[in-house]
C-alpha cells in the first residue's frame, strides 16, 4: 500500500458528488448577494424557518466529515514509520489513531442513521474534502494540529450546536446520538492537544510551525465567520467542551478572534465587490 | 396560458431559463394550473431558498435562487427543486383561489407551525400524483414544528394523505398536535 494517497483517489460511490472548497470560495453569488439578505444570519436552531432544512444540509456535512476523519486516523497509522523523528510517529500514537478510526467508523454508522432519520438520502448534498486534505500533511504533528485540534475543533462546535438543536426541539434521538458523538470528539481533540506538547517538547520550531497551521486551518474553517461567539453566529464556538478538550482560555479566545477576522474579511470582500459592481453599472448610464 | 421566468439569462448562476419554463408548464398542467398565467421572478444573486406568492392574478411567484439549485452541484439547476417548489406554491395558489378552501392569512402573516402544516398538505399532493417528495424530510420538518409525538406524526399522515381540506382543517390538525407537545 503507498503512502499518503492523495484525496481525489478517496474511494466513493456514485452516490457521492464532490465539490472543491474553489467551487464555493469563488461563487459570484457570494459577492454579488445583496446586503440586506446577507445579514439574514441567525444561529442554527428550530426557530428559524430554514432550521430544520439547515440541520438536515449540516448533519450531511458531518457524515462526510466522519468518513474523512476515519479514512485521515487510519492513514497516520499507516504512513509514518514508528519512530520519534520529524517523518515518523511512535507506537503509541498510532494507537491513538488506531482508537480514533474505531470511533470515527461509529459515528459514520450513527450519521446514516441520523440521516435517514432526518430524512436525507447519502450523497443528496456535496462532499468537500477539505478535513481529508488537512490530514495529508507530510509531519504528523501538523496533521494533528490540523485535524485533531482544529478540525476536530470544530466539530466539538458543530456537535455541540446540534445537540443544543435537538434539545430546543425536542429530539431526543438528535440529542441523545449529538452527546455521544460530541464526547468523543473532546477526547480525539485531546488526543491532538497531548501529542503536541509530547512531539514538540524539545523542539520550539516545529510546535510554532503546527500551531501556525492549525491557526491557518482554523481561521479557513471558521467559515467566514459562521462559527464565532457574535449573538447571530449559526454555529457557536463551545468554550466548556474545548476546555475539556485541553485547549486553554488564550487558545480559546485566539480562535474567537480568528474567526471575527475572518467575518470581517468576507465582509470587506463582499463591499468592495458592491462598490465595484455600482461603478461600473454608474459609468454605464 | 403563459409562463414567464425572469430573468431571461442568468449570469451568476447556471441556469437555462426554457428548461425552468417547460417544467414549470409541465407542474402546472398536473395540478390543474394549465390555464392559468404565471410568472416567476427568481432571484439568482442569491444563494437562499425563500420562495412566496406575490400575487395571484397573474401567479406570480417569487424565488430566491437557492431554492431551484441542485444540493450537490453549486450553482446548477435541478429541475427536481423546481418542481417542488413551484409545484408546492401552485397548489397552495390553487387553495387560496378555491372559496370553498377558506381564508388563509397572507403568505407573511401564517404562523410557521400552521404554514409548515399547509406545506405537507401541498407536497402530499404531489406525492399522490406520482412526484418524488421526500417524506421522512417533510416529517422531519414537521415534527420539528409540531412536536416529536405520535399525536404530531398522526396529524402529519392526515395531512400527507389528505385531499380536499380546508385552511380550518389543516389550522385544526396543526393546532390539536401542538397541544399535545405542549
Amino acid at each position: 500500500m503507498r503512502h499518503a494517497l492523495p484525496p481525489e483517489d478517496l474511494a466513493r460511490d456514485e452516490r457521492f458528488v464532490r465539490n472543491s472548497f474553489m467551487v464555493r470560495a469563488t461563487d459570484p453569488r457570494l459577492t454579488a448577494m445583496p446586503a440586506e439578505k446577507r445579514a439574514r444570519r441567525a444561529p442554527l436552531n428550530p426557530d428559524r424557518a430554514d432550521g430544520p432544512e439547515a440541520a438536515r444540509a449540516l448533519m450531511h456535512g458531518i457524515f462526510t466529515g466522519e468518513i474523512q476523519a476515519l479514512e485521515g486516523a487510519g492513514r497516520t497509522c499507516w504512513d509514518f514509520p514508528i519512530g520519534d523523528g520529524a517523518d515518523e510517529a511512535p507506537f503509541e500514537l498510532k494507537l491513538d489513531m488506531a482508537r480514533q478510526c474505531w470511533d470515527e467508523a461509529r459515528h459514520c454508522e450513527i450519521s446514516v442513521k441520523l440521516g435517514d432519520w432526518m430524512g436525507t438520502d447519502i450523497g443528496e448534498f456535496a462532499e468537500s474534502v477539505f478535513l481529508y486534505e488537512a490530514a495529508c500533511n507530510p509531519d504528523p504533528v501538523l496533521r494533528l494540529t490540523g485535524v485533531n485540534r482544529a478540525l476536530e475543533g470544530l466539530a466539538i462546535d458543530v456537535f455541540n450546536t446540534m445537540r443544543e438543536f435537538g434539545i430546543q426541539a425536542g429530539d431526543p434521538v438528535l440529542e441523545f446520538c449529538e452527546d455521544w458523538m460530541l464526547a468523543d470528539e473532546v477526547t480525539h481533540v485531546k488526543m491532538g492537544s497531548d501529542w503536541l506538547r509530547r512531539l514538540t517538547a524539545d523542539d520550539p520550531d516545529r510546535r510554532t510551525r503546527a500551531l501556525e497551521f492549525q491557526r491557518v486551518v482554523d481561521k479557513l474553517f471558521s467559515l467566514g465567520g459562521a462559527r464565532g461567539e457574535e449573538d447571530d453566529s449559526p454555529i457557536k464556538l463551545a468554550r466548556r467542551f474545548r476546555e475539556l478538550a485541553g485547549f486553554n482560555t488564550e487558545e480559546i479566545d485566539e480562535i474567537a478572534a480568528l474567526s471575527t477576522e475572518s467575518r470581517q474579511d468576507l465582509a470587506d470582500v463582499q463591499d468592495r465587490a458592491a462598490a465595484q459592481a455600482a461603478a461600473t453599472t454608474s459609468g454605464e448610464r | 396560458m403563459a409562463v414567464t421566468v425572469t430573468p431571461e439569462t442568468f449570469t451568476m448562476v447556471l441556469f437555462d431559463q426554457p428548461t425552468i419554463v417547460a417544467s414549470v408548464s409541465e407542474i402546472a398542467a398536473k395540478v390543474g394550473m394549465g390555464d392559468a398565467d404565471i410568472v416567476i421572478e427568481v432571484a439568482e444573486a442569491v444563494p437562499l431558498a425563500r420562495c412566496r406568492i406575490d400575487s395571484l392574478d397573474p401567479i406570480t411567484l417569487s424565488i430566491e435562487g437557492g431554492a431551484f439549485e441542485d444540493p450537490r452541484n453549486p450553482r446548477q439547476l435541478s429541475e427536481h427543486a423546481v418542481i417542488d417548489t413551484v409545484g408546492r406554491l401552485l397548489l397552495q395558489a390553487g387553495d387560496r383561489l378555491d372559496p370553498a378552501f377558506g381564508d388563509p392569512p397572507e403568505d407573511g402573516d401564517i404562523d410557521l407551525a400552521h404554514r409548515v402544516a399547509w406545506d405537507v398538505y401541498a407536497v402530499g399532493r404531489l406525492q399522490q400524483l406520482g412526484y418524488e417528495s421526500q417524506r421522512q424530510r417533510r416529517l422531519y420538518g414537521f415534527r420539528n414544528r409540531h412536536g416529536f409525538t405520535d399525536a404530531a406524526d398522526d396529524a402529519f399522515t392526515r395531512l400527507w394523505t389528505g385531499r380536499d381540506l380546508t385552511w380550518d382543517d389543516i389550522t385544526r390538525l396543526s393546532d390539536d398536535a401542538l397541544a399535545v407537545r405542549a
